[in-house]
C-alpha cells in the first residue's frame, strides 16, 4: 500500500497534567471515509485540533501525505481543508465574501473556483447574503465548501452533522462519499452518534477518553471486513442450524425465535441460496454491526453512569 | 506563495465591512461639519484682509483682544500669544493670510484624539475577534505562518490609521473651502515656536503636526494590539489603551521630580514637544532620545505580541 494519507504517530495531549489524548496511532488511506466515533469530551476535537496545527502535541507527530505537521507545517496544511468545531464564518460578510477572504490564503484559486464550491453544496442562491443571516445548515455547508475551496486531499470534519435535520446529514452523506470514491480525497469526520455516520464511513475508530479503543470497518473492500451478526427468522428452524453447521461450518443459536449467528458480510448470499435451496423458508434477515455498536453503547452508557 | 499584501487586503476588508467602522467614519464626518458650522457661525474669524487696510485691521484686532483678556483672566494667555503673532505681521510688514481651508484642517488636528480612540478600537479587535467570532481556527489553518498573520494584521491597523487620518485631512479641507474659502496653494503664517515666533508654512507645519500626533497614537494602538494578542479579549485592550493614554499625562507630571521619569513611555510619545514654545516635559530630554525610547518600547511591545500570537494553543477555552 503507498502512503497513508494522515498518519497518527503516538499522538498525546496532556493539558495541565491531565491526558486528553492518549497515545493514538493511525493511518488513513487515501480515498477512505474514516469516522473518530466518541462521546463529548473523549478528545476527538482536540485530536483533530493537533492535526491541523491548531495546538501543538505534547507528544508524537501527525504526517500529512508524509509531511509532519510539526515541522513543515505549510506544506503539509497545505493539503488540508477542516471545519474545526462549529464552522464559524464572519457574520458580517456575503458566503461569497467568506470564500473570497480565504481564496486569497491559498495560491491559485480563481473566482470560478469559488462558484463551484458554492454550487456543489447547493448555496449559489444564498451566495449574496449575509452569513449572520444563514441557518445552522447553511453555515455548516458553507463551512464544507470553505473546506474545499483549495482541493484538499484530506477533508476534516468535527461534527459536521451537528445541528442538522435528517436531510441535510444525508446531504453531507452524499457530498462526502462523493469525494472520497470520485477524487480520492480522505475524509476524517468526527461524531457522538454512531447512526449519523455509520452510513458515511468505510471505517470508524472509536474514541473514550482520549484512547482509541476499537477500529472497526464498516463497508469492507471485500475480504478485510470484520464478521457481522446475522439475526434470521426461518422455518423450519432446526434444519436451517443444522445445515448452518454443515455447509458453512457456522455455529448459531436460537435466541427470541431467531437464528443467530456472526458471519462475514460477502457470505450472506451464498447461505441465503444454501437455506433457499434446502427448502427453508426465509421471513426476515437482520444483519447488524454487533461488535461496533455493543461497544459505543457500552461505553455511553459507562459515560452516563460515571 | 501567497503574498502580504493579500493578507492585509483581506483584514481592510473585514475592518471596512463591518458597520461600526462606518459609523466611525460617520462621526468623524459630523464633528468635522459640525465643527465648520460653528464656527463659521459664531466666530468672527477674518477670511480674507485687505491690501489696503490690513495693518489696520490687525490693530483693531488686537485692541478687541486686549479688551476680551480685561473682561476675562481666562484667555489672558492665548490672546497675549495672538496679539504677538499680530505684532510680528506688522513689525515684518507681512500681510497675513485669512482663515481658509488649511486653518481649518490645521485647527482639527484635535480630532485625531477621536481617529486614536478609533485606530485603539481597530487594534484591540483585529485579534481579538477573530477568536469572538471563532474564525481563528479557519485562518490558522492555511499554508501561511502565524507570524506573517501577525505582521498583515498589524499593518492593517496602520494603514487604517493612516487612512482614517487622511479622510480627516482631506474631508476637513472641503469642508473649510466651502465655508471659508482657500487661502492659496502654500499659505505662511507666523507660529510661536521653541525659539520664539517664526514665519513658516502652514501645510508643513499642519503635516508635521499630524505626523507626530500619529506616531502618538499608533504607539497607543501598537499597546491595545499587544492587549489583544495576550488576553484575547478587545475590551480589556480597548479599556487599558484608552485608560493609559488619557492617565499619561498624570503620570509622568506625578513623577517628573523623579530621575527616571523620562523613560516613562508617555514622557516621550507626544514629540510636538521639541517644537512647542514649551519645551520638554523632563528637563534634559532630547528629541534622539525620545526616539529610541519610543523605539525599545514599540519593538518590546510587537515582540510580546507575536510571542503570545504565535506560541500558544488555539483550543475552545482560553
Ligand atoms: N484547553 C483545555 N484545557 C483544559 N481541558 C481541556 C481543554 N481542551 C479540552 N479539554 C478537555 O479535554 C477533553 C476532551 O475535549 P474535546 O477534545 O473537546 O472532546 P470532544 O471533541 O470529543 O467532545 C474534555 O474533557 C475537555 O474538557
Ligand atoms: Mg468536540
Amino acid at each position: 500500500m503507498g502512503l497513508p494519507a494522515v498518519k497518527l504517530q503516538g499522538l498525546s495531549k496532556t493539558i495541565k497534567g491531565k491526558p486528553i489524548v492518549n497515545n493514538l496511532n493511525l493511518e488513513i488511506r487515501p480515498g477512505e471515509v474514516f469516522g473518530l466515533l466518541g462521546p463529548n469530551g473523549a478528545g476527538k476535537t482536540t485530536t483533530i485540533r493537533m492535526i491541523v496545527g491548531l495546538i501543538r502535541m505534547t507528544e508524537g507527530d501527525v504526517f500529512i501525505q508524509g509531511k509532519s505537521i510539526k515541522n513543515e507545517f505549510k506544506e503539509a496544511i497545505r493539503e488540508v481543508g477542516a471545519i474545526v468545531e462549529s464552522p464559524e464564518m464572519y457574520p458580517f460578510m456575503t458566503g461569497k465574501e467568506n470564500l473570497i477572504h480565504f481564496a486569497r490564503m491559498i495560491p491559485d484559486i480563481d473566482e470560478d473556483r469559488i462558484h463551484r464550491v458554492m454550487t456543489l453544496v447547493g448555496l449559489e442562491h444564498a451566495m449574496d447574503e449575509k452569513v449572520g443571516k444563514y441557518s445552522l445548515g447553511m453555515r455548516q455547508r458553507l463551512g464544507i465548501a470553505q473546506a474545499l475551496l483549495h482541493r484538499p486531499s484530506i477533508l476534516i470534519l468535527d461534527e459536521p452533522t451537528n445541528g442538522l435535520d435528517p436531510a441535510g446529514i444525508r446531504e453531507i452523506r452524499h457530498y462526502i462519499r462523493n469525494l472520497a470514491n470520485e477524487e480520492e480525497v480522505a475524509v476524517i469526520i468526527s461524531s457522538h452518534l454512531l447512526g449519523e455516520i455509520e452510513l458515511m464511513c468505510d471505517r470508524i475508530g472509536v474514541i473514550n477518553k482520549g484512547e482509541l479503543i476499537a477500529i472497526q470497518e464498516i463497508r469492507g473492500s471485500g475480504k478485510d471486513s470484520g464478521p457481522q451478526e446475522i439475526k434470521m427468522e426461518v422455518k423450519p428452524v432446526k434444519k436451517a442450524i443444522k445445515l448452518l453447521k454443515q455447509q458453512h461450518g457456522v455455529e448459531s443459536e436460537l435466541t427470541e425465535g431467531l437464528v443467530s449467528f456472526e458471519l462475514k458480510k460477502e457470505l450472506i448470499p451464498e447461505v441465503i441460496q444454501t437455506l433457499v435451496k434446502n427448502g427453508i423458508s426465509i421471513y426476515e434477515v437482520r444483519v447488524t454491526q454487533s461488535t461496533l455498536e455493543d461497544q459505543f453503547f457500552d461505553l455511553i452508557g459507562e459515560n452516563v453512569v460515571g | 506563495m501567497v503574498n502580504c499584501w493579500k493578507l492585509i487586503h483581506n483584514e481592510m476588508m473585514k475592518i471596512y465591512k463591518q458597520k461600526s467602522t462606518w459609523i466611525m467614519y460617520l462621526s468623524l464626518l459630523l464633528l468635522i461639519v459640525g465643527s465648520g458650522i460653528l464656527t463659521f457661525a459664531f466666530s468672527d474669524v477674518e477670511t480674507e484682509y485687505s491690501d489696503a487696510s490690513w495693518r489696520i485691521e490687525l490693530e483693531e484686532e488686537n485692541n478687541r483682544l486686549f479688551e476680551e483678556m480685561e473682561e476675562f483672566e481666562f484667555f489672558q494667555e492665548i490672546n497675549m500669544s495672538l496679539i504677538a503673532e499680530n505684532n510680528y505681521y506688522l513689525e515684518h510688514d507681512i500681510k497675513p493670510v485669512g482663515y481658509g481651508a488649511w486653518h481649518f484642517v490645521w485647527e482639527n488636528e484635535i480630532l485625531l484624539s477621536i481617529v486614536s480612540l478609533f485606530t485603539i478600537i481597530i487594534a484591540a479587535g483585529i485579534i481579538a475577534n477573530e477568536f469572538r467570532w471563532g474564525t481563528i481556527k479557519l485562518l490558522l489553518i492555511r499554508p501561511i505562518f502565524r507570524t506573517t498573520i501577525l505582521i498583515s494584521k498589524f499593518s492593517a491597523v496602520l494603514l487604517f490609521a493612516l487612512l482614517t487620518t487622511i479622510f480627516v485631512i482631506v474631508f476637513s479641507w472641503f469642508t473649510g473651502a466651502v465655508l471659508f474659502g482657500v487661502e492659496g496653494l502654500n499659505p505662511y503664517i507666523v507660529i510661536e515656536k521653541q525659539d520664539g515666533l517664526e514665519y513658516v508654512s502652514l501645510v508643513g507645519e499642519t503635516m508635521t503636526t499630524f505626523a507626530l500626533k500619529l506616531i502618538h497614537f499608533l504607539m497607543m494602538a501598537t499597546f491595545a494590539f499587544m492587549i489583544s494578542s495576550i488576553f484575547r479579549n478587545s475590551a480589556l485592550a480597548i479599556g487599558t489603551a484608552v485608560f493609559l493614554m488619557m492617565a499619561g499625562n498624570s503620570i509622568v507630571a506625578y513623577f517628573s521630580d523623579k530621575e527616571w521619569a523620562k523613560y516613562i513611555l508617555f514622557a516621550n510619545t507626544d514629540l510636538s514637544q521639541y517644537r512647542n514654545p514649551y519645551g520638554p516635559v523632563v528637563e534634559g530630554m532630547t528629541l534622539p532620545f525620545s526616539v529610541v525610547i519610543l523605539l525599545v518600547h514599540f519593538v518590546l511591545f510587537m515582540l510580546v505580541a507575536w510571542f503570545a500570537f504565535t506560541r500558544r494553543d488555539i483550543s475552545g477555552t482560553y
